[in-house]
């Protein structure tokens, strides 16, 4: 059952190469959102943004881990399916729950909050949620470093005479 | 596709034995892994929270705090996600902004260093 040979390797996203070409990508689809819609409401680009955000993320994953491929395939489906949501039981003395059940509740919770996780064996899920998280640290890591640079150089903006050259 | 439910065990002709009977838990997944192994993953997941979040776990995990750990990975993950939303708001603003050459340029030096 184990896929040694595609087994994720969360240290890949500590490094400065990976999110180089994480912010390499990023700025290349930025600038086509940019030139692609230049009127669109600010809900709307943000939205799209996110999204570019997250397939870029999904793509530098390498199709290793679950989270990454159920984020490039739930590009497919344009409409978010609400299925009904079961009524959480909140029992009204917690403690006295068995140990395995509180920890199979929030293993649960786990599974929900990473992508295409949500019915996995334990050591899976946690496998799946490290990798994740250290794909995330670097997207805010790489998100937020761009962004640094553009609001200090916006900052400054001087007219580009080039800018209105025919 | 349906809600994770660890109460539905799969169908299993092995629960009917007499062995079987023994294992403390109903559910076939998880009784095939034990606390110990259960706790050091929980721990693997325990390291890459960040600083500000490991003065209520710097203890190591045990049956007693698994649950708190999770909890706490959990609400992480959800502050990551807050986080990237923000950012990608302030992108989506900055883009309207941003003066394209003289933004190009910076990103291209600081990208090279």
């Amino acid at each position: 059952m184990s896929k040694t040979a595609l087994r994720p390797s969360p240290k890949k996203w500590h490094t400065d190469r990976e999110q180089n070409i994480y912010s390499s990508k990023l700025i290349e689809t930025l600038r086509r959102i940019r030139r692609s819609s230049p009127k669109a409401e600010d809900l709307r680009r943000s939205r799209v943004v996110r999204e570019a955000a997250d397939r870029i993320l999904a793509v530098a994953g390498r199709g290793r881990t679950r989270w990454s491929r159920a984020i490039l395939f739930s590009r497919n489906l344009k409409i978010k399916h609400s299925r009904p949501r079961k009524a959480v039981y909140f029992p009204a003395q917690p403690k006295k729950r068995r140990r395995s059940q509180v920890l199979k509740c929030k293993a649960g919770v786990l599974g929900r909050l990473v992508p295409g996780c949500r019915k996995l064996s334990f050591p899976t899920l946690l496998e799946e949620a490290s990798d994740y998280i250290a794909a995330l640290q670097m997207q805010v890591r790489a998100m937020a470093s761009l962004t640094a640079i553009l609001s200090a150089s916006g900052g400054f903006s001087s007219p580009d005479p080039d800018r209105f050259a025919p | 596709m349906h809600s994770s439910s660890f109460s539905s065990a799969p169908p299993d002709h092995r629960r009917f034995t007499m062995s079987s009977r023994r294992s403390r838990s109903r559910h076939s997944a998880s009784s095939r892994i034990t606390d110990e192994q259960m706790n050091e993953l929980i721990s693997k997941l325990q390291t890459l929270l960040p600083e500000a979040r490991l003065h209520t776990n710097d203890r190591p995990v045990t049956n007693a705090n698994a649950a708190k750990v999770l909890q706490e990975i959990c609400s992480y993950i959800r502050s990551l996600h807050r986080e990237v939303d923000n950012l990608s708001e302030r992108l989506s603003e900055l883009l309207e902004t941003t003066d394209n050459n003289s933004a190009q340029a910076a990103i291209i030096r600081s990208l090279l260093m």
